[in-house]
């Protein structure tokens, strides 16, 4: 009887969400004659420029979700932790919320004015350093440069979403412990890591998927020709001006979905684990 | 309750505070230093740009559409959200893996897809009329919520998961409450926090959201903005620039709003 | 396009052709029989024309125009898609529309792409929103013919364009064309370059750059057309062209980077390959820029654009007046204003019809110039080849 409490959930997720999905994953299977067929999800695996998209954006997708992670846990920490006025958190709270959702053109376009060829810090270090950063390799349409850029929305969405679990971590504790004799490290390798832990675990596999799904940025900073990323692709194949490829579209789409279950299928024992002390 | 003690702020904090503000900030610096260019001699300092925006009557026809799209989402979201991993957290603890992972398949569905699904199923399928599918607070509104669903998810299960829902429901119940009173009063305020991150997320990501509504062919600001910035340079970086200042104000207000609201908050059971 | 789907078209093509000249025999000899009665009977013929009017016409012709005129503002609105006001005047084209025959037009998503505009078609059938006409690049106004999109018409001045650029049956029609050029920031570029083989040189480093990718956007494939013919390849083999932009970005200086107004006003893209009226309007947006445009001089490569009216268009009448309108004097003008050519560009140069005035503005160069064309079949060709080579060779 308890479940009826969540019908309203369900039925709202199939509508807006499971059959519309179901509806796009069929057509992967689908062939361009209406009949079933592998041949769309298997090119996946065959063709190389297709398997080096998967690889590149699961590397950007991994390292911005442990960057993003890392940096975000640790300025959220500073902004929320005893000691650091309340604006401050107030401030980073709210541009954070802003700047998740900053991307496409006008973040591209932001960064290439910062570290682009001619981008203002760009200049900076050429003048007060004479260090040419190109000329050193560097190039904002690198993966490198994209992932500096990622971080952008990256690490405020760490910082959103970690916020209410650091909440969480009881000043009690942090006083019991220090006046217990255990260090600032030791109250964190025992207590504090291993409460947030489940947390951050979700908020990273949520890091992931959010890289792995930016289209606009990618694309704006390498005009889809610097890096080679699953979500330009898919809209190569289904908006582009040059050909339409709906099939491979919708097979990438389920690669997609391949590569994110697998992830959630290796992030739920890992979560169960680190949440065995609570309860 | 004794003394507080006001603590200082620690220097590690300092160091993480001000690199964050510097990563974030430089790169919005460099895109105002290049709005204020003059549009003729391509050098500082110039309002032309920003002149241009505000005076286009569509800048602010969609940012008011967009807002209004945004407190929508955020009422849906968070009417039906709440309720369901309240529920789930007090009664259905094994549906949490479940409700978790449709709560990432938004995300594993890139927007460009699921609008495809989206108005395949509702026209070809479903044959929804075109007062549903017409109108933006409608249809946008329902695919907006399931954009939103993943961080609204993750903010909530946080906050629930910080606070002890069993015996905050159960102490209430003993003590006579009906449910009604147990989730406004009791549980809600408990994760006001989580619930506010929860509905800046949404606005956030309902300003910015592109794809679904360019598809659907919907007028919102974040199509207006994309539309600038293919067309125009300088009032481009005005543009950007304002949009974020009045989204971030708008999240502001939104926090106030919320905090004003919280000196009614009851507090059960270890405070913090 | 594959193969059989071109022998398809092909295939429905002639038998459209022989089915036109059987029904025009049968229909010339059911008129000869009847003798003309239809005149004689002033109801009939009233009939008759309200019907004509009703169904929106299938030619234009100087004595419907009226009618049209009044149906379009009876219809009260049009609605248009991907058109950039800055891409090729057409900001001027709607708003002198608009204001000539007073019928308010929606511009929806002015940077989509020709997929979308077909996808447009489909997704928002019925729906009042729906796009009524749409400007897509020849390989989609063929997928959109073969698809069933669109309505046949034919404007009154259809002879006068080139048959190249039309579909003869009257799917889809040319309405400007382009060629590719070499837009440069003179003042960060000190060297001006003048054809393909002077981008390779060191002094541009860092600096080339393209309108897109050559896997969506069209303005690259043309500009690796170009880069083919001017480095011994050909349109039916574009592999030259996907060479040269591999060596141009091993010696460091082609920038994937998309050229959009704020990267040439900024400096960030300071040599751009792109369509001449996308260029030229540059030179006007930004004279901070001081951008320049010359036509290389190894590779002259053109492309047009074909109108195309929505079968299911939610204005049918409009969408007819707005391509009469296109393909007008006054029409085709306003987009050699934009600096493109418009397709029956050598007819109005053959009737003076361009005042003086405006035709000294341009570059004699430019306005004369003789771009090679592909054949549709040479474009599906090239694009299938950029698509496999391209991200292998040169970054996806």
């Amino acid at each position: 009887m308890a479940w009826l409490g969540v019908v309203p959930f369900f039925a709202y997720a199939c509508m807006f969400l499971i059959l519309p999905a179901a509806v796009v994953m069929v057509g992967a299977f689908n062939s361009d004659h209406g009949g079933f067929t592998t041949s769309n999800v298997t090119a996946i695996l065959r063709t190389a420029n297709l398997r080096d998209a998967f690889w590149a954006s699961i590397k950007l997708s991994a390292i911005t979700a442990i960057a993003g992670g890392l940096f975000g846990l640790l300025i959220a920490y500073a902004a929320i932790r005893k000691g650091t006025p309340s604006w401050v958190r107030s401030a980073f709270g709210t541009f954070s919320g802003v700047a998740a959702n900053f991307g496409g053109i006008p973040l591209a376009f932001a960064f290439i004015a910062t570290i682009g060829t001619i981008g203002i810090v760009t200049q900076f270090i050429d003048n007060a350093f004479g260090v040419n950063i190109y000329q050193h390799g560097f190039a904002i349409w690198s993966p490198r440069g994209v992932e500096i850029v990622y971080l952008y929305f990256q690490i405020p969405l760490m910082i959103l979403v970690i916020a209410p679990a650091i909440d969480g971590l009881r000043a009690e504790w942090s006083e019991a412990s220090s006046n217990l004799g255990a260090s600032r490290w030791q109250y964190w390798r025992h207590i504090g890591i291993p409460v947030l832990m489940p947390s951050i675990l979700g908020t990273l596999v949520l890091l992931f998927g959010n890289a792995f799904a930016a289209y606009a940025t990618a694309y704006a900073l390498t005009s889809g020709t610097g890096l080679p990323l699953v979500p330009i692709l898919i809209g190569n194949d289904l908006s582009g001006n040059v050909l339409s490829n709906p099939h491979e579209g919708q097979a990438l789409a389920f690669g997609m979905f391949v590569v994110l279950a697998a992830m959630m299928i290796f992030y739920i024992p890992l979560q169960r684990r680190a949440s065995r002390w609570a309860k | 309750m004794g003394e507080v003690k006001k603590q200082r702020i620690a220097p590690s904090a300092v160091v993480w505070l001000l690199l964050g503000a510097a990563y974030f900030l430089i790169p919005l610096v460099a895109t105002l230093l290049f709005s204020l260019r003059n549009a003729n001699t391509g050098r500082c300092c110039s309002l032309s740009a920003y002149g241009v925006i505000v005076h286009d009557p569509e800048f602010w026809s969609t940012i008011k559409l967009s807002f209004r799209l945004a407190l929508e989402t955020i009422v849906v979201g968070l009417l039906l959200f709440v309720p369901t991993i309240y529920w789930v957290h007090l009664r259905l603890p094994r549906m949490r893996p479940v409700v978790g992972f449709m709560a990432l398949v938004p995300f594993v569905i890139p927007p460009i897809i699921l609008v495809v699904g989206l108005l395949k199923f509702f026209k070809d399928t479903l044959h929804a009329p075109f007062w549903f599918l017409g109108k933006p607070d409608l249809f946008l509104v329902g695919a907006y919520v399931i954009l939103a669903f993943p961080y609204i998810y993750f903010s909530l299960d946080a906050g629930f998961r910080a606070i002890d829902v069993q015996t905050l429901t159960e102490a209430s119940q003993n003590l006579g409450a009906s449910w009604r009173t147990t989730l406004g009063r009791v549980i809600l305020p408990n994760i006001r926090v989580a619930a506010l991150s929860g509905a800046f997320l949404t606005l956030a990501i309902v300003m910015g959201e592109f794809t679904i509504a360019s598809l659907s062919a919907f007028h919102t600001f974040p199509t207006y903005l994309q539309q600038i910035n293919q067309d125009k340079a300088y009032p481009a970086a005005a543009a950007t620039l304002l949009s974020f200042g009045i989204t971030w104000l708008a999240m502001l207000s939104i926090l106030l709003i919320g905090r004003r609201g919280g000196q009614r908050t009851v507090r059960v059971g270890i405070g913090r | 396009m594959e193969d059989h789907e071109e022998q398809e078209v092909e295939f429905w093509r002639r038998l459209d052709e022989e089915g036109i000249s059987r029904s025009q025999m049968l229909k010339r000899s059911v008129a000869a029989a009847a003798g003309l009665t239809v005149l004689s009977g002033p109801a009939a013929a009233l009939a008759s024309r309200r019907a004509a009017a009703a169904a929106p016409p299938l030619k234009g012709t100087a004595a419907n125009m009226n009618a049209l005129v009044a149906a379009a503002k009876k219809e009260g609105h049009l609605n248009v898609i991907a058109l950039p006001p800055d891409w090729a005047n057409y900001g001027q084209i709607i708003s002198t529309f608009s204001k000539k025959y007073g019928i308010p037009i929606t511009s929806d998503n002015p940077d989509g792409s020709s997929a979308q505009e077909n996808q447009a078609i489909v997704s928002l059938k019925g729906d009042p929103r729906a796009p009524d006409v749409v400007d897509v690049g020849p390989s989609f106004a063929v997928l959109g013919t073969t698809q069933g999109l669109y309505a046949k018409y034919f404007v009154r001045n259809f002879a006068a364009v080139p048959r190249a650029m039309k579909d003869t049956r009257g799917w889809w029609t040319g309405d400007y064309w382009g060629s590719i050029t070499i837009g440069y920031n003179a003042s960060l570029v000190k060297t001006p370059p003048k054809s393909f083989a002077d981008l390779l040189k060191p002094e541009y480093k860092n600096q080339v750059a393209l309108n897109g990718s050559p896997l969506t956007s069209n303005s690259a494939v043309a500009g690796v057309f170009a880069a083919a013919l001017a480095n011994g390849g050909s349109l039916s083999d574009v592999s030259p062209g996907i060479d040269w932009f591999a060596k141009c970005k091993s010696v460091g200086n082609f920038i994937p980077v998309q050229t959009t107004p704020q990267t040439v006003a900024s400096g960030q893209t300071p040599i751009s390959i792109d369509w001449d009226y996308n260029n030229f309007a540059y030179v006007k947006e930004f004279p901070a820029a001081n951008w320049k445009v010359v036509l290389p001089s190894d590779g002259q490569y053109g492309g047009y654009y074909c109108q195309a009216i929505n079968a299911t268009a939610p204005h049918p009448n409009a969408a007819r007046l707005w391509e009469e309108f296109i393909y007008s004097d006054q029409g085709q003008i306003l987009y050699l204003k934009g600096y493109a050519h418009p397709a029956r560009f050598a007819d109005i140069v053959a009737r003076k019809a361009i005042p003086k005035a405006v035709a000294s503005s341009f570059p004699s160069s430019w306005l004369n110039a003789r771009p090679k064309f592909a054949s549709l079949g040479q474009i599906t060709t090239g694009k299938a080849l950029i698509n496999s080579q391209w991200p292998a060779k040169v970054g996806a």
